[in-house]
């Protein structure tokens, strides 16, 4: 008798190349391993506040870090991470509420999209060095992900209202109950509690907790 | 013709459990791959002075975070570790500055054995929650590592000299100029220039740039089970 497949949740936010890196991991493998994973946008800036935690790229040296390990990683994991020219204004100014709401429209009402919308916000971010801020950007995003232009009109109207917004937001709470502080953070569900994992660098200790060893 | 070994520096602290795991990963490695590992003893509070980072445990679910994910990685890599009941006092207030005097003398003058004395030292804070701040404490690490009473004793007066002192310094030092902000930091000399890794997380990827991914083995933990690194077809990119 086969075993039910395992819940795996992943909060993550555009803004976070390791949640890139996480992402293309899991999904690599939802099918190959029995889990269930199930995406869950989330609001960086939420999680850093709420815990008390603050940008890694604000202690100068883990920033300069951050860009070697990401060329590393990039040719490691084969994710196409291309660092922004301007780093630090991406990540610390311009920033991603619009597109984690459109995000978080999207997995509200067509969820089957958002594995595909989510990639090519990334692509934006983090491979081409492209906006995802104003709404054209997240347009383009949505239709080159396969939505159509009233499709992708429809869902960014969406993420203005109030729902969407506190849906973020309730996201964003869910991680934090876990114990989040940062994104990529998986949860888990084993047998008798969740698991959290903070990261996209414990997947081997991952596949070894899901017993796949 | 045979390549040359490739030098990968450890700056370490015993303090640091991360450090831990990182250590006992290569050092299971430093016979199967093509490296030289250098010992690098250095002061993880002079790291973090120097690059403006804080101990993560000041945050609290980082804290909280750091003992389940020591439980899941003690596991994983086999390594005993334990949470010291006192966590925060060991860390944040007992610390290692004695501990890694002691060792920075064992480098400087008995090198052959700062490998076992690291880990007598680790095994004392990070697996049975003893102290290693006290001198009978790192004496104790030392004569359980195999060195004698005589030559522990010996150490431990030099380790209070100016010359070792500066020694660890220095080795510090060499971190911060490598860009470190925590440790442990790895540094791979690669054939151009020196790659530099932070953490005991990046162990597949290190084999990657090493070219020795062939020799992995279920991610660096005790077994012969073939690891399955290598990832499955890729995501397309438009």
């Amino acid at each position: 008798m086969a075993n039910l497949p395992r819940k795996l949740e992943l909060f993550y936010d555009v803004l976070s190349p390791y949640s890139w890196l996480g992402f293309e991991l899991l999904c690599r493998y939802q099918n190959i391993w029995n889990i269930n994973l199930q995406l869950r946008p989330s609001f960086i800036p939420g999680i850093l506040k709420d815990s008390g935690n603050k940008p890694p790229a604000l202690v100068p040296r883990k920033g300069k870090y951050m860009m070697m390990d990401l060329q590393h990683l990039k040719n490691f994991y084969q994710v196409p991470i291309r660092i922004p020219k301007d780093f630090l204004t991406v990540i610390l100014e311009k920033g991603s509420l619009n597109a984690m709401r459109f995000l978080t429209a999207v997995n509200m009402e067509k969820p089957e999209m958002l594995e595909n919308v989510s990639r090519e916000l990334w692509m934006r971010i983090w491979s081409r060095d492209e906006d995802i801020t104003e709404p054209q950007s997240i347009l383009a995003a949505a239709e080159k992900a396969g939505l159509s232009k009233e499709q992708a009109k429809s869902l960014l109207e969406n993420s203005s209202t109030d729902k969407v917004k506190n849906k973020l937001k309730e996201t964003t709470s869910a991680a934090c109950n876990y114990g989040a502080f940062g994104l990529p953070t998986i949860v888990v569900h084993m047998d008798n509690k969740p698991c959290v994992i903070f990261g996209s660098d414990r997947m081997e200790m991952l596949a070894y907790l899901l017993d796949l060893f």
